[in-house]
Protein backbone atom coordinates (compact mmCIF):
# COMPACT_ATOMS: atom_id res chain seq x y z
CA UNK A 1 0.00 0.00 0.00
CA UNK A 2 2.24 2.52 0.59
CA UNK A 3 4.89 2.02 -2.55
CA UNK A 4 1.32 2.30 -3.95
CA UNK A 5 0.90 5.39 -2.45
CA UNK A 6 4.07 6.50 -2.81
CA UNK A 7 4.01 6.07 -6.60
CA UNK A 8 0.63 8.51 -6.81
CA UNK A 9 2.34 10.95 -4.92
CA UNK A 10 5.94 11.11 -6.44
CA UNK A 11 3.61 11.70 -10.12
CA UNK A 12 1.51 14.59 -8.19
CA UNK A 13 4.78 15.65 -7.06
CA UNK A 14 6.53 15.43 -10.17
CA UNK A 15 3.47 16.90 -12.01
CA UNK A 16 2.90 19.92 -9.87
CA UNK A 17 6.90 20.93 -11.05
CA UNK A 18 6.66 20.31 -14.55
CA UNK A 19 3.18 22.03 -14.88
CA UNK A 20 4.89 25.53 -15.52
CA UNK A 21 7.16 24.25 -18.18
CA UNK A 22 4.43 22.27 -19.89
CA UNK A 23 2.02 25.69 -19.71
CA UNK A 24 5.09 27.96 -21.14
CA UNK A 25 6.39 24.96 -23.58
CA UNK A 26 2.90 24.32 -25.38
CA UNK A 27 1.80 28.04 -25.97
CA UNK A 28 5.12 29.71 -27.09
CA UNK A 29 7.03 26.59 -28.45
CA UNK A 30 10.41 27.36 -26.16
CA UNK A 31 11.84 25.54 -23.25
CA UNK A 32 12.26 27.84 -20.05
CA UNK A 33 15.83 26.71 -18.85
CA UNK A 34 15.59 29.42 -15.64
CA UNK A 35 12.56 26.87 -14.88
CA UNK A 36 14.30 25.66 -12.18
CA UNK A 37 15.31 29.02 -10.51
CA UNK A 38 11.99 30.08 -10.56
CA UNK A 39 11.31 26.84 -8.42
CA UNK A 40 14.09 28.04 -6.01
CA UNK A 41 12.21 31.45 -5.83
CA UNK A 42 8.96 30.05 -4.67
CA UNK A 43 11.29 27.97 -2.44
CA UNK A 44 12.71 31.18 -0.80
CA UNK A 45 9.61 32.94 -0.79
CA UNK A 46 8.53 30.16 1.54
CA UNK A 47 11.80 31.09 3.26
CA UNK A 48 10.96 34.85 3.18
CA UNK A 49 7.54 34.43 4.63
CA UNK A 50 8.51 32.58 7.50
CA UNK A 51 10.91 35.05 8.52
CA UNK A 52 8.73 38.06 8.55
CA UNK A 53 6.56 35.70 10.78
CA UNK A 54 3.46 35.29 8.16
CA UNK A 55 1.34 32.44 7.86
CA UNK A 56 3.54 29.65 5.76
CA UNK A 57 0.18 29.69 3.71
CA UNK A 58 0.32 32.81 2.81
CA UNK A 59 3.75 31.46 0.87
CA UNK A 60 1.60 30.27 -2.57
CA UNK A 61 0.01 33.36 -3.13
CA UNK A 62 2.96 35.52 -2.25
CA UNK A 63 5.38 33.04 -4.46
CA UNK A 64 2.93 32.70 -7.77
CA UNK A 65 2.70 36.36 -7.73
CA UNK A 66 6.29 37.14 -7.40
CA UNK A 67 6.73 34.30 -10.10
CA UNK A 68 4.67 36.02 -12.16
CA UNK A 69 5.53 39.41 -11.97
CA UNK A 70 9.61 38.58 -12.40
CA UNK A 71 8.19 36.04 -15.57
CA UNK A 72 6.40 38.71 -17.05
CA UNK A 73 9.50 41.80 -17.21
CA UNK A 74 11.70 38.32 -18.37
CA UNK A 75 9.23 37.84 -21.22
CA UNK A 76 9.37 41.23 -22.02
CA UNK A 77 13.13 41.98 -21.57
CA UNK A 78 14.89 38.61 -22.79
CA UNK A 79 12.17 35.85 -24.04
CA UNK A 80 10.04 38.15 -26.77
CA UNK A 81 12.87 38.73 -29.20
CA UNK A 82 13.88 34.90 -29.47
CA UNK A 83 10.89 33.80 -29.80
CA UNK A 84 11.86 32.79 -33.58
CA UNK A 85 15.10 31.73 -32.32
CA UNK A 86 14.14 28.91 -29.64
CA UNK A 87 18.05 27.79 -29.61
CA UNK A 88 18.49 30.96 -28.29
CA UNK A 89 15.76 31.05 -26.00
CA UNK A 90 17.12 27.84 -24.67
CA UNK A 91 20.66 29.53 -23.75
CA UNK A 92 19.13 32.89 -22.63
CA UNK A 93 16.89 30.98 -20.13
CA UNK A 94 19.66 28.88 -18.93
CA UNK A 95 22.02 31.66 -18.59
CA UNK A 96 19.45 33.86 -16.35
CA UNK A 97 18.70 30.78 -14.13
CA UNK A 98 22.35 31.13 -13.68
CA UNK A 99 22.23 34.74 -12.55
CA UNK A 100 18.98 34.15 -10.39
CA UNK A 101 20.84 31.60 -8.45
CA UNK A 102 24.30 33.74 -7.81
CA UNK A 103 21.50 37.05 -6.95
CA UNK A 104 19.86 34.10 -4.30
CA UNK A 105 22.99 32.96 -3.05
CA UNK A 106 24.42 37.27 -2.50
CA UNK A 107 21.05 37.61 -0.87
CA UNK A 108 20.40 34.41 1.52
CA UNK A 109 24.08 33.06 1.45
CA UNK A 110 24.47 29.45 0.43
CA UNK A 111 23.06 27.47 3.02
CA UNK A 112 20.32 25.75 2.96
CA UNK A 113 17.48 27.14 4.65
CA UNK A 114 14.31 25.67 6.81
CA UNK A 115 10.81 26.53 5.95
CA UNK A 116 7.89 25.44 8.69
CA UNK A 117 5.95 22.57 7.42
CA UNK A 118 2.71 23.40 5.70
CA UNK A 119 1.56 20.35 6.51
CA UNK A 120 2.89 18.18 9.40
CA UNK A 121 1.50 14.15 10.70
CA UNK A 122 0.08 10.97 9.16
CA UNK A 123 -2.74 10.14 8.43
CA UNK A 124 -4.37 6.42 8.28
CA UNK A 125 -4.77 5.03 4.77
CA UNK A 126 -6.27 1.77 4.69
CA UNK A 127 -4.07 0.46 7.64
CA UNK A 128 -1.25 2.23 6.91
CA UNK A 129 0.31 5.58 8.44
CA UNK A 130 1.54 7.73 5.20
CA UNK A 131 2.56 11.10 4.97
CA UNK A 132 -0.24 13.77 5.31
CA UNK A 133 1.42 16.06 3.21
CA UNK A 134 2.41 14.08 0.38
CA UNK A 135 -1.50 12.86 0.15
CA UNK A 136 -1.71 16.72 0.47
CA UNK A 137 0.13 17.24 -2.77
CA UNK A 138 -1.79 14.78 -4.47
CA UNK A 139 -4.72 16.96 -4.01
CA UNK A 140 -2.65 20.03 -5.28
CA UNK A 141 -1.87 18.36 -8.07
CA UNK A 142 -5.35 17.79 -9.05
CA UNK A 143 -6.32 21.05 -8.11
CA UNK A 144 -3.50 22.41 -10.60
CA UNK A 145 -4.85 20.12 -13.54
CA UNK A 146 -8.29 21.22 -13.12
CA UNK A 147 -7.75 24.73 -12.62
CA UNK A 148 -5.57 24.59 -15.85
CA UNK A 149 -8.25 22.93 -17.58
CA UNK A 150 -10.73 25.46 -16.81
CA UNK A 151 -8.73 28.35 -17.63
CA UNK A 152 -7.76 26.43 -21.28
CA UNK A 153 -10.83 25.44 -22.15
CA UNK A 154 -13.47 27.76 -20.04
CA UNK A 155 -12.18 31.06 -20.33
CA UNK A 156 -11.43 33.50 -23.11
CA UNK A 157 -7.40 33.26 -22.35
CA UNK A 158 -7.71 29.94 -23.04
CA UNK A 159 -9.00 29.97 -25.94
CA UNK A 160 -7.19 32.30 -27.61
CA UNK A 161 -3.77 30.23 -26.22
CA UNK A 162 -5.61 27.10 -28.00
CA UNK A 163 -5.91 29.31 -30.97
CA UNK A 164 -2.44 30.33 -30.94
CA UNK A 165 -1.36 26.71 -30.29
CA UNK A 166 -2.92 25.28 -33.03
CA UNK A 167 -1.92 28.07 -35.74
CA UNK A 168 -0.61 31.22 -34.35
CA UNK A 169 -0.77 33.27 -38.13
CA UNK A 170 -4.30 32.63 -38.19
CA UNK A 171 -4.71 33.85 -34.17
CA UNK A 172 -3.48 37.21 -35.48
CA UNK A 173 -5.49 37.36 -38.64
CA UNK A 174 -8.66 37.46 -36.16
CA UNK A 175 -7.21 39.74 -34.76
CA UNK A 176 -6.15 37.88 -31.39
CA UNK A 177 -3.15 40.11 -29.42
CA UNK A 178 -1.13 37.05 -29.51
CA UNK A 179 1.83 38.71 -27.86
CA UNK A 180 -0.64 39.36 -25.06
CA UNK A 181 -1.42 35.64 -25.10
CA UNK A 182 2.90 34.67 -24.93
CA UNK A 183 2.65 37.35 -22.12
CA UNK A 184 0.11 35.89 -19.54
CA UNK A 185 0.77 32.36 -20.32
CA UNK A 186 4.66 33.11 -19.48
CA UNK A 187 3.25 34.56 -16.17
CA UNK A 188 1.16 31.86 -15.68
CA UNK A 189 3.86 29.57 -16.26
CA UNK A 190 6.43 30.99 -14.11
CA UNK A 191 3.98 31.46 -11.47
CA UNK A 192 3.29 28.01 -11.20
CA UNK A 193 7.06 27.17 -11.20
CA UNK A 194 7.17 29.56 -7.92
CA UNK A 195 4.27 28.10 -6.74
CA UNK A 196 5.94 24.37 -6.89
CA UNK A 197 8.61 26.04 -5.11
CA UNK A 198 6.92 26.51 -2.05
CA UNK A 199 5.27 22.98 -2.43
CA UNK A 200 8.59 21.37 -2.72
CA UNK A 201 9.63 23.31 0.37
CA UNK A 202 8.59 20.50 3.11
CA UNK A 203 10.29 17.69 0.69
CA UNK A 204 13.46 18.74 -0.41
CA UNK A 205 16.31 21.18 0.86
CA UNK A 206 15.95 25.09 0.35
CA UNK A 207 19.27 25.95 -1.45
CA UNK A 208 20.55 28.29 -4.19
CA UNK A 209 20.32 25.61 -6.40
CA UNK A 210 17.52 23.30 -5.91
CA UNK A 211 15.91 23.69 -8.69
CA UNK A 212 18.19 22.73 -10.80
CA UNK A 213 17.85 19.10 -9.18
CA UNK A 214 14.18 19.21 -10.73
CA UNK A 215 14.91 20.88 -14.12
CA UNK A 216 16.01 17.98 -15.97
CA UNK A 217 13.58 15.78 -15.01
CA UNK A 218 10.81 18.34 -15.72
CA UNK A 219 12.27 19.38 -19.34
CA UNK A 220 12.42 15.59 -20.05
CA UNK A 221 8.40 14.75 -18.99
CA UNK A 222 7.43 17.90 -20.86
CA UNK A 223 9.02 16.34 -24.06
CA UNK A 224 7.35 13.32 -23.68
CA UNK A 225 3.67 15.11 -22.69
CA UNK A 226 3.84 17.77 -25.37
CA UNK A 227 1.71 20.21 -25.24
CA UNK A 228 -1.16 18.28 -23.13
CA UNK A 229 -1.50 18.43 -19.66
CA UNK A 230 -3.92 15.54 -19.53
CA UNK A 231 -0.80 13.70 -21.27
CA UNK A 232 1.33 15.02 -18.67
CA UNK A 233 -0.43 13.46 -16.05
CA UNK A 234 -0.30 10.14 -17.68
CA UNK A 235 3.61 10.48 -18.42
CA UNK A 236 4.11 11.79 -14.45
CA UNK A 237 2.17 8.44 -13.45
CA UNK A 238 4.10 5.91 -15.44
CA UNK A 239 7.31 7.70 -15.07
CA UNK A 240 7.54 8.75 -11.68
CA UNK A 241 5.39 5.59 -10.38
CA UNK A 242 9.04 3.58 -11.83
CA UNK A 243 11.36 6.09 -10.23
CA UNK A 244 9.51 4.88 -6.77
CA UNK A 245 9.82 0.97 -7.90
CA UNK A 246 13.97 1.57 -9.18
CA UNK A 247 14.45 3.34 -5.80
CA UNK A 248 12.72 0.49 -3.96
CA UNK A 249 13.35 -2.43 -5.66
CA UNK A 250 17.18 -1.45 -7.21
CA UNK A 251 18.79 1.62 -5.86
CA UNK A 252 17.43 5.15 -4.92
CA UNK A 253 20.60 6.48 -7.31
CA UNK A 254 19.44 4.89 -9.98
CA UNK A 255 15.73 6.11 -8.87
CA UNK A 256 16.98 9.43 -9.04
CA UNK A 257 17.75 8.96 -13.14
CA UNK A 258 14.87 6.97 -13.86
CA UNK A 259 12.76 9.51 -15.14
CA UNK A 260 15.24 11.21 -17.41
CA UNK A 261 16.27 7.75 -18.40
CA UNK A 262 12.93 6.20 -19.68
CA UNK A 263 11.50 9.83 -20.75
CA UNK A 264 15.27 9.42 -22.89
CA UNK A 265 14.54 5.94 -24.40
CA UNK A 266 10.68 6.58 -25.51
CA UNK A 267 11.92 9.69 -27.21
CA UNK A 268 14.27 7.61 -29.21
CA UNK A 269 11.40 5.39 -30.30
CA UNK A 270 8.86 7.90 -30.73
CA UNK A 271 10.35 11.30 -30.84
CA UNK A 272 7.04 13.02 -30.52
CA UNK A 273 6.63 11.08 -26.96
CA UNK A 274 3.16 10.26 -25.85
CA UNK A 275 0.78 13.01 -26.49
CA UNK A 276 1.23 12.67 -30.57
CA UNK A 277 2.46 9.07 -30.80
CA UNK B 1 -25.71 51.51 -58.74
CA UNK B 2 -22.45 51.06 -60.45
CA UNK B 3 -22.37 54.63 -61.97
CA UNK B 4 -23.52 56.24 -58.05
CA UNK B 5 -20.55 54.23 -56.85
CA UNK B 6 -17.96 55.35 -59.24
CA UNK B 7 -19.16 58.59 -58.93
CA UNK B 8 -18.75 58.46 -54.92
CA UNK B 9 -15.44 56.60 -56.02
CA UNK B 10 -14.53 60.19 -57.54
CA UNK B 11 -15.61 62.43 -54.66
CA UNK B 12 -15.10 60.33 -51.73
CA UNK B 13 -11.90 58.71 -49.74
CA UNK B 14 -11.59 55.58 -51.35
CA UNK B 15 -12.08 52.64 -48.25
CA UNK B 16 -8.59 51.61 -49.24
CA UNK B 17 -6.19 52.40 -51.52
CA UNK B 18 -2.73 50.92 -52.34
CA UNK B 19 -0.21 53.21 -53.69
CA UNK B 20 2.60 51.93 -55.38
CA UNK B 21 3.30 48.96 -53.08
CA UNK B 22 5.95 46.72 -53.74
CA UNK B 23 6.46 43.94 -51.42
CA UNK B 24 7.78 40.00 -51.21
CA UNK B 25 9.21 37.37 -49.18
CA UNK B 26 12.99 37.66 -48.16
CA UNK B 27 14.86 38.89 -51.53
CA UNK B 28 11.87 37.76 -53.75
CA UNK B 29 9.73 40.81 -55.05
CA UNK B 30 5.86 39.69 -55.60
CA UNK B 31 4.53 42.51 -55.82
CA UNK B 32 5.63 45.69 -57.74
CA UNK B 33 4.31 49.32 -57.45
CA UNK B 34 0.94 48.04 -57.31
CA UNK B 35 -1.69 50.70 -56.96
CA UNK B 36 -5.85 50.70 -56.64
CA UNK B 37 -8.34 51.69 -54.97
CA UNK B 38 -11.64 50.66 -53.43
CA UNK B 39 -14.99 52.77 -52.81
CA UNK B 40 -16.71 52.52 -50.08
CA UNK B 41 -19.34 49.68 -50.37
CA UNK B 42 -17.64 48.72 -53.88
CA UNK B 43 -17.04 44.79 -54.35
CA UNK B 44 -13.77 44.60 -56.11
CA UNK B 45 -12.44 41.25 -58.05
CA UNK B 46 -8.34 40.74 -58.11
CA UNK B 47 -7.81 38.41 -60.39
CA UNK B 48 -4.78 35.99 -62.23
CA UNK B 49 -3.56 32.80 -62.40
CA UNK B 50 -2.03 31.04 -59.86
CA UNK B 51 1.52 32.71 -58.46
CA UNK B 52 1.39 35.91 -59.67
CA UNK B 53 1.02 37.32 -56.47
CA UNK B 54 -2.80 38.03 -55.85
CA UNK B 55 -2.68 36.28 -52.08
CA UNK B 56 0.18 38.44 -51.51
CA UNK B 57 -1.52 41.54 -52.01
CA UNK B 58 -4.18 40.51 -49.02
CA UNK B 59 -1.07 39.30 -46.42
CA UNK B 60 0.67 42.97 -47.53
CA UNK B 61 -2.47 45.00 -46.24
CA UNK B 62 -2.77 42.74 -43.50
CA UNK B 63 1.12 43.29 -42.40
CA UNK B 64 1.76 39.65 -42.37
CA UNK B 65 4.15 40.39 -45.35
CA UNK B 66 6.37 43.31 -44.83
CA UNK B 67 5.92 46.26 -47.17
CA UNK B 68 8.79 47.35 -49.48
CA UNK B 69 7.54 50.34 -50.32
CA UNK B 70 4.59 52.47 -50.90
CA UNK B 71 1.98 52.92 -48.79
CA UNK B 72 -1.63 51.27 -47.89
CA UNK B 73 -4.54 53.63 -46.48
CA UNK B 74 -7.58 52.63 -44.67
CA UNK B 75 -9.67 55.27 -44.86
CA UNK B 76 -7.26 57.76 -45.48
CA UNK B 77 -5.05 56.76 -42.77
CA UNK B 78 -1.94 55.17 -43.41
CA UNK B 79 -1.44 51.59 -41.88
CA UNK B 80 1.85 50.76 -42.84
CA UNK B 81 2.69 48.97 -39.38
CA UNK B 82 -0.42 48.86 -37.83
CA UNK B 83 -0.53 45.47 -36.13
CA UNK B 84 -3.08 42.67 -37.35
CA UNK B 85 -5.25 43.28 -34.42
CA UNK B 86 -5.39 46.95 -34.44
CA UNK B 87 -6.73 46.53 -38.20
CA UNK B 88 -9.34 43.92 -37.30
CA UNK B 89 -10.60 46.01 -34.15
CA UNK B 90 -10.87 48.78 -37.00
CA UNK B 91 -13.39 46.93 -39.05
CA UNK B 92 -11.61 44.46 -41.20
CA UNK B 93 -12.53 40.84 -41.77
CA UNK B 94 -10.20 38.36 -43.31
CA UNK B 95 -11.50 35.21 -44.98
CA UNK B 96 -8.14 33.57 -45.51
CA UNK B 97 -7.80 30.22 -48.43
CA UNK B 98 -5.64 27.80 -46.55
CA UNK B 99 -5.03 26.82 -42.86
CA UNK B 100 -8.48 28.81 -42.38
CA UNK B 101 -10.16 27.14 -39.39
CA UNK B 102 -9.00 25.76 -36.31
CA UNK B 103 -9.76 22.40 -37.38
CA UNK B 104 -9.83 20.48 -33.14
CA UNK B 105 -12.04 23.34 -32.07
CA UNK B 106 -15.37 23.23 -32.11
CA UNK B 107 -17.54 25.47 -34.79
CA UNK B 108 -18.76 27.85 -32.11
CA UNK B 109 -15.57 28.15 -30.77
CA UNK B 110 -14.13 29.26 -34.11
CA UNK B 111 -17.07 31.72 -34.40
CA UNK B 112 -16.05 32.82 -30.77
CA UNK B 113 -12.21 33.56 -32.01
CA UNK B 114 -13.67 36.27 -34.21
CA UNK B 115 -14.56 38.56 -31.32
CA UNK B 116 -12.95 40.05 -28.40
CA UNK B 117 -15.24 38.81 -25.68
CA UNK B 118 -18.02 36.90 -25.23
CA UNK B 119 -20.29 39.78 -25.08
CA UNK B 120 -22.29 40.29 -28.34
CA UNK B 121 -21.88 36.40 -29.72
CA UNK B 122 -25.40 35.89 -29.37
CA UNK B 123 -26.48 38.97 -31.31
CA UNK B 124 -22.98 38.22 -33.98
CA UNK B 125 -23.86 34.77 -34.36
CA UNK B 126 -27.15 34.88 -34.87
CA UNK B 127 -26.93 37.52 -38.12
CA UNK B 128 -24.60 35.05 -39.35
CA UNK B 129 -27.08 32.18 -39.28
CA UNK B 130 -29.12 34.56 -41.57
CA UNK B 131 -26.87 33.97 -44.14
CA UNK B 132 -26.16 30.04 -43.53
CA UNK B 133 -28.66 28.83 -41.50
CA UNK B 134 -27.00 25.25 -40.74
CA UNK B 135 -24.39 26.62 -38.40
CA UNK B 136 -27.11 26.85 -35.87
CA UNK B 137 -27.20 22.87 -35.52
CA UNK B 138 -23.46 22.14 -35.59
CA UNK B 139 -22.25 24.69 -33.07
CA UNK B 140 -20.56 22.12 -31.12
CA UNK B 141 -19.43 19.85 -34.04
CA UNK B 142 -15.78 19.63 -34.52
CA UNK B 143 -14.85 22.39 -37.34
CA UNK B 144 -12.28 19.57 -38.81
CA UNK B 145 -15.58 17.40 -39.68
CA UNK B 146 -17.47 19.74 -41.64
CA UNK B 147 -17.50 19.27 -45.31
CA UNK B 148 -15.10 21.48 -47.73
CA UNK B 149 -18.21 23.67 -48.95
CA UNK B 150 -19.78 23.82 -44.92
CA UNK B 151 -16.19 24.73 -43.88
CA UNK B 152 -15.98 27.70 -46.23
CA UNK B 153 -19.16 28.73 -45.05
CA UNK B 154 -17.56 28.55 -41.53
CA UNK B 155 -14.71 30.82 -42.53
CA UNK B 156 -16.92 33.57 -44.28
CA UNK B 157 -19.38 33.56 -41.63
CA UNK B 158 -16.36 33.64 -39.20
CA UNK B 159 -15.54 36.94 -40.82
CA UNK B 160 -18.85 38.38 -40.89
CA UNK B 161 -19.24 37.99 -37.30
CA UNK B 162 -17.82 41.57 -36.49
CA UNK B 163 -19.48 43.24 -39.88
CA UNK B 164 -16.59 44.30 -41.17
CA UNK B 165 -16.53 47.47 -42.85
CA UNK B 166 -13.71 45.79 -44.98
CA UNK B 167 -13.47 42.16 -46.11
CA UNK B 168 -10.68 40.22 -47.69
CA UNK B 169 -11.70 36.98 -49.45
CA UNK B 170 -8.98 35.30 -50.77
CA UNK B 171 -10.21 32.08 -53.69
CA UNK B 172 -13.44 31.05 -51.43
CA UNK B 173 -14.99 29.48 -54.10
CA UNK B 174 -12.36 27.28 -54.68
CA UNK B 175 -13.17 23.61 -55.20
CA UNK B 176 -16.85 24.29 -54.38
CA UNK B 177 -20.07 23.48 -56.24
CA UNK B 178 -22.08 25.84 -57.41
CA UNK B 179 -25.04 25.69 -55.04
CA UNK B 180 -22.76 26.77 -52.30
CA UNK B 181 -20.68 29.03 -54.05
CA UNK B 182 -24.41 30.79 -54.74
CA UNK B 183 -25.02 30.81 -51.46
CA UNK B 184 -21.44 32.52 -50.74
CA UNK B 185 -22.06 34.79 -53.66
CA UNK B 186 -25.67 36.01 -51.79
CA UNK B 187 -24.30 36.09 -48.28
CA UNK B 188 -21.66 38.66 -49.86
CA UNK B 189 -23.81 40.94 -51.88
CA UNK B 190 -26.38 40.54 -48.54
CA UNK B 191 -23.66 42.03 -46.30
CA UNK B 192 -22.85 44.86 -48.69
CA UNK B 193 -26.34 45.94 -49.05
CA UNK B 194 -26.98 45.67 -45.41
CA UNK B 195 -23.55 46.85 -43.67
CA UNK B 196 -21.85 48.67 -47.07
CA UNK B 197 -19.74 46.60 -46.57
CA UNK B 198 -16.77 46.85 -48.90
CA UNK B 199 -15.28 43.27 -50.54
CA UNK B 200 -11.86 42.96 -51.90
CA UNK B 201 -12.03 39.43 -53.39
CA UNK B 202 -8.91 36.75 -54.73
CA UNK B 203 -10.69 35.14 -57.14
CA UNK B 204 -10.35 32.43 -60.28
CA UNK B 205 -13.58 31.95 -60.63
CA UNK B 206 -14.72 34.45 -63.35
CA UNK B 207 -18.18 33.45 -62.96
CA UNK B 208 -18.68 34.58 -59.68
CA UNK B 209 -16.21 37.17 -58.92
CA UNK B 210 -17.44 38.86 -61.69
CA UNK B 211 -21.20 37.90 -60.75
CA UNK B 212 -20.55 40.09 -57.49
CA UNK B 213 -18.31 42.52 -58.25
CA UNK B 214 -18.48 46.20 -59.41
CA UNK B 215 -14.26 46.85 -60.60
CA UNK B 216 -12.13 43.79 -61.07
CA UNK B 217 -7.92 43.99 -62.37
CA UNK B 218 -5.90 41.37 -63.44
CA UNK B 219 -2.90 40.99 -61.58
CA UNK B 220 0.41 39.49 -63.41
CA UNK B 221 3.49 38.86 -61.77
CA UNK B 222 2.63 41.28 -59.36
CA UNK B 223 1.64 43.83 -61.48
CA UNK B 224 -1.90 45.04 -62.93
CA UNK B 225 -1.93 44.03 -66.26
CA UNK B 226 -5.51 45.09 -66.94
CA UNK B 227 -8.46 46.34 -65.07
CA UNK B 228 -11.80 47.88 -65.34
CA UNK B 229 -15.58 48.13 -63.86
CA UNK B 230 -17.86 45.14 -64.60
CA UNK B 231 -19.67 44.99 -67.76
CA UNK B 232 -21.01 42.69 -70.59
CA UNK B 233 -17.59 42.09 -72.20
CA UNK B 234 -15.55 41.58 -69.37
CA UNK B 235 -15.83 37.87 -69.12
CA UNK B 236 -13.81 38.11 -72.45
CA UNK B 237 -11.17 40.02 -71.60
CA UNK B 238 -10.42 38.40 -68.56
CA UNK B 239 -10.17 35.09 -69.98
CA UNK B 240 -7.68 36.49 -72.35
CA UNK B 241 -5.70 37.49 -69.27
CA UNK B 242 -6.44 33.95 -67.51
CA UNK B 243 -5.31 31.35 -70.65
CA UNK B 244 -2.68 29.67 -70.30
Amino acid sequence: MTLLLDMVTTAAILFIVAAGLLAIFGVLKIINFAHGAWLTIGAYCAVATAGLGLNPWAALPIAFAVGAILGGITEQVIVRPLYRRPLDAILATWGLGIVIGQLITLWFGRDVQFTPNLLSGTVDVFGVGYSLYRLFAVAAALVIGLAFTFLLEGTRLGLSAQAVIMNETLARALGIDTARVRLATFMVGTGLAALAGVLLTPLTSVDPNMGVAWLIGSFMLVMVAGSSFSTLAIACLVFGGAQVLVSTFVSPIFGGITVAVLCALVLRISPKGFARA
Amino acid sequence: MLETRQAEAGTTMPKLSLSSVSSGYGPVAIIEALSLAIAPGQIFALMGKNGMGKTTVLKTILGFVALRSGDIRLDGASISGVSQASLIASGVGYAPQEQALFQDLSVRDNLRLALRSDRGFAEAVERVYGHFPFLRERLSQRAGTLSGGEQKMLILGRALMLRPKLLLIDEISEGLQPSVVERIATALKEERRSNGTTILIVEQNLPFALGIADSWAVLKLGRIDDAGDVSEGTAARVMQHLKI
